[in-house]
């Protein structure tokens, strides 16, 4: 690991050596490590230690940007002319008008997990989720990882920010011959995630799920897990939610910012801050974070921004930047879907005919505009019948759009549960969603 | 580096590893993104670290660091040894490796234009000429993008093996997306996801007749924003070259991979129906389906000298005449079913363990001509270029959606359709095929993307065929 200091010198240093009229340098990295399981033992188990430094120069409308991993004087040299080369051959980019200015910062302390977490530690969660499965007779898969990661960013017009973050995942795929369950925890502190939980419902929904029947394809009304949920409005974010996908005319909110498009339960929103997500207080240009309501109460409300669609459109970030460049900008990374005031329990009961979905898995748009997405259901798929799960039946392909989803929408949890993935987080609540379109079923 | 190696072997096998091997890997890359006429991102980058794998009480270990000392090198070493201890607590068996040939080789890959010796005007010219020519009314977005990459990889194993590789990529692509402002249509060449990459210098970039067919999919983009909604219902479909690549990736690679198999990926990417009992005595498709994973193909992007276990690349059968006849594998994963190691095992990078993945794997052609394939379909489609991939955790139901489709009426290419979609089961679905085309229509693809593994990996693969005839496919969605 390198230190806060040693961050410092490194930005400092590549800083001074750079001619361009703007500079801007971004250092991410740290130590990450993953116990992965399978056939219920450790098959999988890694450790790394990589940094990367990109840099972004601009002489007046050019950019230029390189990376490295190199922080010797000779790699920083490197680096420094890449991105110079790189700029003054470019093509002047019109629309580009500024790195991002120093904002005044947030006071906000990130909570991280002081602690070491060992393979040895994590070897210990994983026996007792394999001991436990050998013990049913089951097959146990999943993975425990954790990483202690240093983001920092300092450019040449004043913005520096330094930040730590740590988060631990555990997750569970139990399997028996007919079946498989499956639960995954994220937190901040590998020593909170709850191993009891993850390995119980990982054991009771392989267990509940053995024999499924056949179900025929068709409309059904759902209810959603958070993992299921998570999977299915994942799409959105990058194909709707951003200034980009608005500006190039993508999004299906074109136009319609300021509408009531979907019932009166749905309200979407990004927050950075957010202690129910896993939060960093500014993005990889340095904005700080600002909270954007996507959806109000079914309304319409904005869209993410970083630097340069915020001075396309007049306005300012939202400090929702990617390390640039890159193909996604700009992007929400702490999302988070406000829940209901029903249980879990009180949504499966309010259920006269329908499915209880565990997981969806391998979605993708067919029609990005529209927000038609389809996928597999996995990990366990339930008929609901009278306000009861009553049997498990065999997995489906859904064809739907979120948009049409979020307009049936009849109900959310007030429980919901934080997915992390690569670095950016959804939480959602339980969803009852009526005339969800299944169509085509699978051998298992 | 030579005395990092040393560092990493003695320190290996005096902490107690029964095996270890130590990659080193410094790459570059370039990547050029154009869109509506503005360079979007224009990015070189470089990394260099190296992976130490390990057996230790029977277990695996791997750790990996960007820092190159031998302090440095030992203290991972101790890491990825200690990682393997705390493995061995689950163990429920010894890792072991089949036997294996032990090679010491320099391997250089020649190309015609070092794609890093061309300027960024030259590579940026002809990128905003691309945009221009995909100019029109309703397109909304054109995208024009250009990757190169040279790595210089060393290898080295307790063994006795001691490889470098070089390897220098080529890829580039354009698109145009069109939008009436109730739908959107995208039209991309020579495939879609970034273009088409190979295992070449800069002479790809000319080779790919980018220029001769940016105004073409820009056209196309705008009419199927006109066109009829593709039918649905049980029909024939001829598969052009590129859509293929994708079929084969999603239902012939994947479910192949023997780790995936055995259960290694149950957690994130699933399992396979090609189950270890159906191997030699199953019926994975028609006679015509002979699928080959060869990692000897010229430019192949899946292609290499040697893997990331120090075996050297093969050609073999997956499937052959419909039968399934073979695995991707490993030396752990072969050893485990007795087969002979073919050598899949490969990382994206240094600070990756490898795992099993595709080489190139491909369909061999046929004898037929677009127009005999044609002319046996009274009432079908022609699809080409992926746009939406998806199939189940078992590489069992499966649903693509292509870029563009015509209709096929008696034997000739009709109107244009959209959204055309198939759907199936894998081994139904290619019991289906019934005629292939030439080797004139044949080539092999090669894609950037393809993901798995916990942590992810991202590889570059391959996979080549020609046009390919299916018979009564479901087309569309069910509503």
């Amino acid at each position: 690991m390198i230190t806060k200091e040693e961050i410092q010198e490194i930005l400092n240093k590549a800083l001074s050596l750079v001619g361009a009229e703007q500079a801007e340098l971004v250092l991410l990295g740290g130590e990450s490590s993953l116990t992965g399981f399978a056939n219920n033992y450790i098959h999988r188990n890694v450790k790394e230690n990589n940094y990367s430094l990109n840099l972004r120069v601009a002489y007046g409308k050019k950019v230029g940007a390189s990376s490295t991993n190199d922080f010797s004087t000779e790699g920083l040299r490197s680096l420094v002319e890449a991105a110079q080369n790189i700029a003054m051959l470019q093509k002047e980019n019109e629309n580009f008008v500024s790195f991002a200015k120093d904002e005044k910062s947030i006071d906000f302390a990130i909570e991280v997990d002081k602690e070491d977490v060992s393979p040895d530690f994590r070897a210990e969660y994983v026996k007792r989720i394999v001991d436990k499965s050998k013990e049913k007779g089951f097959i146990a898969s999943g993975i425990f990882e954790n990483a202690r990661q240093h983001i920092a960013v300092k450019n040449s017009l004043g913005v520096e920010h330094y930040g730590e973050f740590t988060y631990a995942t555990l997750k569970s795929v139990v399997m028996t011959d007919t079946s498989s369950g499956y639960s995954i925890e994220t937190k901040v502190k590998a020593k909170d995630i709850s191993l009891e939980s993850v390995l119980d419902e990982s054991i009771r929904i392989a267990e509940n799920s053995r024999n499924p029947g056949t179900i025929e394809p068709g409309k059904y009304e759902v209810i959603l897990t958070p993992y299921a949920l998570s999977e299915f409005i994942g799409a959105m974010t990058y194909l709707s939610l951003n200034a980009r996908a608005v500006e190039q005319g993508t999004s299906f909110l074109i136009g319609r910012l300021g509408e009531k498009i979907f019932p009166e339960l749905i309200s979407l929103y990004d927050d950075g801050l957010s202690d129910i997500t896993i939060p960093l207080p500014f993005d990889f240009e340095g904005v700080p974070k600002k909270k954007v309501m996507f959806f109000e109460r079914g309304v319409a409300k904005e869209v993410v921004y970083d630097t340069f669609y915020a001075y396309k459109a007049n306005r300012q970030s939202t400090g929702h930047s990617l390390p640039q460049p890159n193909p996604y900008s700009p992007y929400p990374m702490n999302l988070i879907m406000e829940g209901g005031d029903s249980s879990k329990d009180d949504l499966i009961k309010n259920v006269k005919r329908g499915l209880y979905v565990q997981r969806f898995w391998y979605t993708n748009p067919m029609d990005p505009r529209n927000l038609l997405i389809t996928g597999m259901t996995r990990d366990g798929l339930f008929l609901i019948e009278d306000g009861k799960i009553t049997r498990p039946v065999k997995n489906m392909r859904f064809t739907e759009s979120i948009i049409n989803a979020f307009n049936n929408c009849l109900e959310l949890s007030k429980e919901s549960k934080i997915m992390y993935d690569g670095g950016s987080s959804i939480t959602v609540p339980y969803a009852r969603i009526k005339d969800f379109n299944f169509t085509s079923g699978t051998e298992f | 580096m030579q005395k990092i190696i040393e560092s990493v072997l003695l320190k290996a096998k005096r902490e107690g590893a029964s095996y270890v091997d130590v990659r080193i890997i410094e790459r570059s890359e370039e990547d050029i993104e154009m869109s509506n006429g503005e360079i979007e991102g224009i990015k070189s980058s470089t990394s260099k670290g190296f992976g130490i794998r390990v057996i230790a009480d029977g277990a695996w270990g791997f750790s990996s660091s960007f820092v190159f000392t031998e302090d440095e090198a030992e203290k991972v070493t101790s890491e990825a040894v200690n990682i393997a201890k705390a493995s061995a607590k689950t163990k429920i068996e010894d890792a072991s490796l089949s036997e294996i040939e032990i090679y010491q080789d320099k391997v250089y890959q020649h190309v015609k234009i070092d794609p890093f010796s061309v300027p960024y005007n030259q590579k940026i010219g002809l990128l905003v000429n691309l945009n221009k020519l995909m100019d029109r009314p309703q397109v909304i977005l054109k995208k024009a993008n250009m990757h190169f990459s040279k790595e210089w990889k060393t290898f080295a194993s307790s063994e006795g093996a001691f490889i470098e590789q070089e390897r220098i990529v080529t890829g580039a692509g354009i698109s145009a997306m069109a939008t009436d402002g109730k739908e959107v249509q995208v039209r991309s060449y020579p495939s879609s996801f970034g273009g088409d990459y190979q295992r070449e210098g800069y002479e790809l970039i000319d080779e790919l007749h980018l220029e001769d067919n940016a105004e073409r999919i820009s056209k196309e983009a705008v009419e199927l924003l006109t066109a009829k909604q593709c039918p649905s219902g049980k029909m024939d479909i001829v598969i052009g070259s590129s859509q293929m690549a994708l079929q084969i990736h999603e239902s012939v690679g994947h479910p192949s991979e023997l780790d995936r198999v055995l259960g290694e990926e149950a957690s994130f990417a699933g399992t396979s129906f090609l189950t270890p009992e159906k191997l030699n005595n199953f019926k994975f498709g028609s006679e015509l389906v002979n699928i080959v994973a060869d990692a000897t193909v010229l430019h192949g992007l899946g292609g290499f000298a040697y893997d990331d276990e120090g075996v050297k690349g093969q050609r073999f059968y997956l499937v052959k005449n419909g039968r399934f006849v073979g695995y991707l594998n490993s030396r752990e994963t072969s050893r485990r079913l007795n087969l002979i190691p073919m050598g899949a095992m490969r990382a994206d990078n240094w600070n990756r363990m490898p795992i099993i993945r595709m080489t190139s794997i491909n369909l061999d052609p046929g004898n037929k001509t677009l127009e005999e394939l044609l002319s046996g379909v009274d009432n079908g489609l022609l699809i080409d270029t992926n746009r939406s991939w998806s199939i189940d955790q078992r590489r069992l139901n499966f649903q693509f959606v292509t870029e563009i489709g015509w209709i096929i009426r008696n034997g000739q290419i009709q109107e244009m359709v959209k959204n055309p979609t198939y759907s199936g089961i894998t081994y139904e679905f290619w019991s289906c095929l019934d005629a292939i085309g030439s080797e004139k229509y044949y080539h092999v693809w090669g894609l950037p993307n393809c993901g798995k593994g916990e942590p992810m990996q991202v590889m570059e693969v391959s996979h080549g065929s020609s046009y390919a005839r299916f018979r009564n496919v479901q087309v569309g969605v069910k509503k």
